[in-house]
């Protein structure tokens, strides 16, 4: 089992979270939103795997390569 | 009496050269992470394809008629296959001086590397490490000198209308090698090890005070995303050469022929069913674009170019039915998908290499406009906008736009060319317009909403009054715009890229416009 950092491709808010810690997700399920320029952003799992922690809150600003949460692959 | 001694000579002389700057020197090197000139040819070329170029030039100390030591110059070049195909390779020995300095020319000398891959008309690759100059140079000389490097590097800007060039830069590139890192088509970086400018820290701490380190300076974090003078970034010297070769592998040999049919990996009637979902219906919500460019182009045919510079928009080689194409799609997830300078320079590099070389060009639209606001002003946005209006207008090599999304604005505009064979296809989710209903309706209507009793209904009513209009449908009826199934996309494009070939038949030669790097 290892961890994956999933980073934030941009500058931008969190606009909504989808998952919670404990979730199974599968590739490119959409574990949460993010929002700038007025567009809503989705960041999609990597692999398949189970989210581990979330880094980040609603309404949070985060910037380019910030890690947003953790997933176990 | 056979010449046995003399080969034995050769031979011996042969083996000089390969140990390079000797094994110290070696060791310094490799300890650094870094392969010797000699291994990265081994690296990139076929196994065994190696033709070497001027073994046998350097700096001989002699022990009466014997040659006693020999220092190779700093440079390693000859001529490679890849993957069958030939080409030339000059590649910076670190070893010898650092890279510094080269042969002294004069009579007799034998062509360069570079005036070979022009007459030969084979694509060009530099393997860079080290500097250009050194002022160690002058006391050795015994003078200073004109900086007249134009007159080789002359040749490898011809060289740029001709045959594809690629560099990568293997190490710190400082001086003329690092504006030559840029003097071609394609370009890569190494992560860690690779850093250009055209004078260091020590240069910058002379010129300016600052202290800063070399990756501060002129990295990949700089390169590769800021300042887009590097394409691509790899994780591995080995990634470097395979991407190089992955760049020629869409390419011609010289524009003097047509790009090569690879095999025919994928169904040409492939219609994935997820195209039909693709798009958001809901307007806020950005679609992915690379995996729209996954649905369309041959499985696993997309190399992507420059992926982190301008990054609003996705630029890359692709093949279609084995075809090569240059393909362009706008980013959504990116700034919106709006063109900025960065992307524009992109783009009129993608137009102008599928121009020289004789690829078509596919756009995948979904274009909200030109970066808005003071930094893109700052910038100089009205000028890239020309330059890119330009770019798009003088191109000639067959084009299709798909527009799957919006097509706003003079950057809309730059998706389409009134002349040659140009195509264009859109999606019904597409939406378009010389400007976008809301912002425009501010300032088209201004007066009335000011003078209603309720500015916020009147605004809201003029724009859902606009948007009954604004289905692609009612611009069909009035010019002929074909509008398709999303899960045809790829059908028209095989269809169009065919059909393309006879086309750029008739353009193969010298470009009308000579290739800017």
């Amino acid at each position: 089992m290892s961890e994956v950092r999933v980073l934030s491709d941009i500058d931008a808010r969190v606009w909504k979270i989808e998952v919670a810690p404990g979730d199974s997700v599968a590739v490119d399920d959409v574990l949460l939103i993010l929002e700038a320029m007025k567009t809503e952003i989705p960041v999609e799992a990597p692999k398949a795997g189970r989210v581990k922690e979330i880094l980040v809150k609603e309404e949070e600003p985060v910037s380019e390569g910030q890690a947003l949460l953790i997933l176990e692959v | 009496m056979s010449w046995q001694k003399e080969v034995d000579e050769l031979n011996r002389r042969l083996e000089m050269a390969k140990a390079m700057g000797g094994a110290e020197n070696i060791a310094r090197h490799h300890a650094r992470g870094k392969l010797t000139a000699r291994e990265r040819v081994d690296g990139l070329a076929d196994p065994g394809s190696f033709d070497e170029f001027m073994g046998l030039v350097g700096q001989g100390t002699y022990n009466g008629p014997e040659l006693a030591a020999f220092t190779p110059k700093p440079t390693v070049e000859g001529m490679i296959r890849l993957d069958g195909r030939k080409a030339v390779v000059v590649a910076g020995d670190f070893t010898v001086r650092g890279g510094s300095g080269g042969m002294s020319g004069g009579l007799g000398r034998e062509s360069r590397a570079s005036e070979r891959a022009l007459e030969w008309r084979l694509p060009f690759i530099r393997l860079q490490d080290g500097a250009g100059g050194s002022v160690r140079t002058f006391e050795e000389a015994g003078r200073t000198y004109l900086p007249d490097g134009n007159s080789y590097t002359q040749y490898e800007v011809q060289l740029l209308s001709k045959v594809p060039v690629a560099s990568a830069v293997l190490g710190s590139v400082a001086g003329i090698p690092a504006v030559v890192a840029c003097l071609g088509h394609f370009n890569v970086m190494v992560k860690d090890i690779s850093q250009i400018f055209p004078g260091g820290p020590p240069v910058v701490k002379a010129a300016l005070g600052i202290d800063i380190t070399k990756e501060e300076l002129g990295g990949d974090q700089i390169h590769t995303r800021i300042s887009g003078c590097i394409d691509n970034l790899a994780e591995t010297e080995a990634d470097a050469f395979a991407q190089i070769r992955r760049f020629l592998s869409y390419m011609p040999l010289s524009v003097d022929e047509m790009p090569p049919r690879g095999p025919v990996t994928d169904d040409p009637e492939r219609a994935d069913e997820a195209l039909l979902s693709l798009m958001p219906r809901n307007p806020r919500q950005a679609h992915n674009a690379r995996k729209l460019i996954e649905h369309v182009v041959d499985k696993d045919s997309f190399f992507e170019i420059a992926p982190l510079y301008g990054r609003a928009r996705i630029t890359g080689l692709a093949r279609i039915d084995g075809y090569p194409v240059a393909l362009m799609a706008n980013n959504p997830r990116f700034n919106g998908g709006s063109t900025d300078v960065a992307e524009g320079n992109k783009v009129m590099r993608l137009i102008s290499l599928a121009d020289t070389f004789h690829l078509p060009l596919i756009s995948l639209c979904d274009e909200p406009g030109f970066m808005v606001g003071p930094n893109s002003e700052r910038m100089g946005i009205e000028r890239a906008g020309a330059r890119l209006l330009t770019s798009v207008c003088s191109s000639r090599m067959p084009w299709l736009t798909v527009v799957v999304g919006r097509a706003f604005g003079v950057a809309g505009q730059c998706h389409h060319r009134p002349s040659g064979m140009y195509r264009r296809y859109a999606w019904p989710s597409a939406s378009w317009g010389s400007m976008h209903i809301s912002g425009g309706v501010s300032a088209a209507y201004r007066r009335e909403i000011e003078a209603a009793p309720d500015p916020a209904a009147k605004k809201a009513e003029i724009e859902a009054r606009l948007q009954a209009i604004a289905s692609p449908f009612r611009t069909a009826e009035a010019t002929g715009q074909d509008i398709i199934d999303p899960r045809h996309t790829r059908r028209k494009m095989v269809d169009f890229v065919h059909d393309a070939q006879r086309v750029l038949a008739t353009q193969v030669g010298v470009p009308w416009i000579p290739y800017m790097p």
